[in-house]
């Protein structure tokens, strides 16, 4: 994921709250401190598929708006 | 060569504290620069005397140390071998743990980082057990052996100081592990009727080897009534086939600590090491219907592991812990008593060994190899 950040893709880690700081402390491990962040309800395991769904209505938009921030002006 | 004086003038490398012990403890737990327990103040004295068994460039690194990838270094390593108070002559097998724990198939990242609560543990083999005094009897485990205790900490420290394997940060166990703060201990092999694990691995006799393990704690296997082998292995396999252990789903290897009455009675039977192996692949196994049915829908039928073969088992297909007959590996260990011990794996882990050897690539016959003259 960081060395795709740093060919230039627009990149996302997604998390689930308690893991915020591992996601930052390993971005800024590899290099790359400003890598997004998406949040999604915790927990992610042992939920419902429908569930499971959910989550990943949350993060679809927030990658969707990353993608459009990221458009060639 | 870098020496020590030379790299202590490095900005940051050092700094100065007054000489009271309760004043540096208290500054650590601040930094939080350790296990929560006291530790020796790594002065630049005593890590000057730690590196007196260190052969290797003082700045060379070791290995990268997950999940922040630090750098271990002698002299890193020296300051948390001091901190975790091992003698001088311990610290070529805390080298050789973290050259042995950072190797990739280990997987150092996911046993840190992992909410399971797995920890680092050190099986040490070969003729340097004896010449530290390390135990492999009574307690092997612990308490009260300073260089199983103290070797097993200097490791577990560089995991948080050099690693970055910090609760809630970069370690998220769901809720930790006693063995995170040591877990080292010497292969009882005068007790051993088979061939000791540095040896079946392949390495010389003479030699002395590390092996490493991304394992759980040990869970006991109590049996006083079993007068045969084949009774005592019937009981071990009974308790490897636990239903909620990571170990079902890879081939993470787990280990079979035998205690040397058990193994006394299951080798005057005449199973061999390789016998014990294939019996526990046979039967330490758990019928389909123990595992809810959503892990076995959402996991147990597609995970890779098991190749598509149970897209259609019913509840009582038996599915095996190990994935083959010699997918587990086995030690003797410990003092008298009817007792053996299971301990398994994260999982997605493969145990590493290194075996000691001086600079110039030959076995270490002795610590005394590693003084600096």
């Amino acid at each position: 994921m960081a060395e795709l950040r740093k060919r230039g893709l627009v990149t996302a880690v997604i998390y689930s709250g308690p893991f915020l700081k591992l996601g930052k402390a390993q971005a800024r491990t590899f290099g790359v401190p400003d890598l997004p962040l998406l949040e999604i309800t915790h927990p992610l395991g042992g939920i419902s598929l429908d569930d499971v769904k959910a989550r990943a209505g949350q993060a679809a938009p927030q990658f969707v708006e990353l993608v459009h921030q990221n458009l060639p002006k | 060569m870098t020496d020590l004086n030379a790299l202590m003038k490095t900005p940051g490398a050092g700094f100065e504290a007054d000489d009271d012990f309760e004043q540096i403890n208290a500054l650590y737990l601040e930094k939080g620069w350790g296990d929560g327990l006291p530790i020796v103040p790594p002065t630049a004295d005593r890590v000057q005397k730690m590196l007196a068994y260190c052969d290797r460039p003082i700045d060379e690194p070791i290995g990268l140390v997950a999940p922040r990838y630090g750098a271990a270094t002698p002299i890193r390593l020296a300051a948390n071998a001091v901190m975790a108070g091992c003698r001088p002559e311990y610290f070529p097998l805390v080298m050789l743990a973290i050259d042995a724990l950072c190797e990739e198939k280990f997987n150092l990242y996911g046993i840190n980082a992992t909410t399971h609560p797995c920890s680092t543990l050190m099986i040490v083999n070969g003729p340097v057990a004896k010449e530290l005094n390390m135990n492999s009897g009574h307690n092997a485990f612990g308490p009260g052996n300073r260089a199983n205790a103290a070797i097993g900490r200097a490791v577990r420290l560089a995991m948080l100081n050099i690693g970055g394997a910090i609760p809630g940060t970069g370690d998220m166990s769901t809720f930790g592990s006693p063995a995170k703060y040591t877990y080292c201990v010497a292969e009882n092999e005068a007790a051993n009727p088979w061939e000791p694990l540095h040896i079946e691995l392949g390495f010389p006799a003479e030699a002395s080897t590390v092996t490493v393990f991304g394992a759980e704690t040990p869970h006991n296997i109590n049996d006083h009534e079993s007068i045969t082998g084949l009774g005592l292995l019937k009981m071990m396999a009974g308790t490897v086939a636990i239903t909620g252990a990571n170990d079902i789903y890879f081939d993470g290897m787990p280990l079979l600590v035998i205690g040397p009455e058990h193994a006394a009675t299951i080798a005057k039977d005449g199973y061999s090491k390789a016998d014990v192996k294939k019996f526990i692949y046979e039967h330490g196994r758990i019928p389909l219907g123990n595992m809810s049915d959503e892990n076995v829908e959402r996991r147990i039928r597609q995970w890779p592991v098991f190749k598509n073969e149970l897209m259609e088992a019913g509840p009582d297909r038996m599915i095996p812990i190990i994935k083959n007959p010699g997918g587990i590996h086995v030690i003797v260990l410990g003092g008298a008593g009817k007792h053996s011990a299971y301990i398994p794996t994260f999982g997605a882990t493969q145990a590493v060994t290194r075996a000691l050897k001086r600079r110039d690539g030959q076995i270490a016959r002795s610590i005394a190899d590693f003084r600096r003259s």
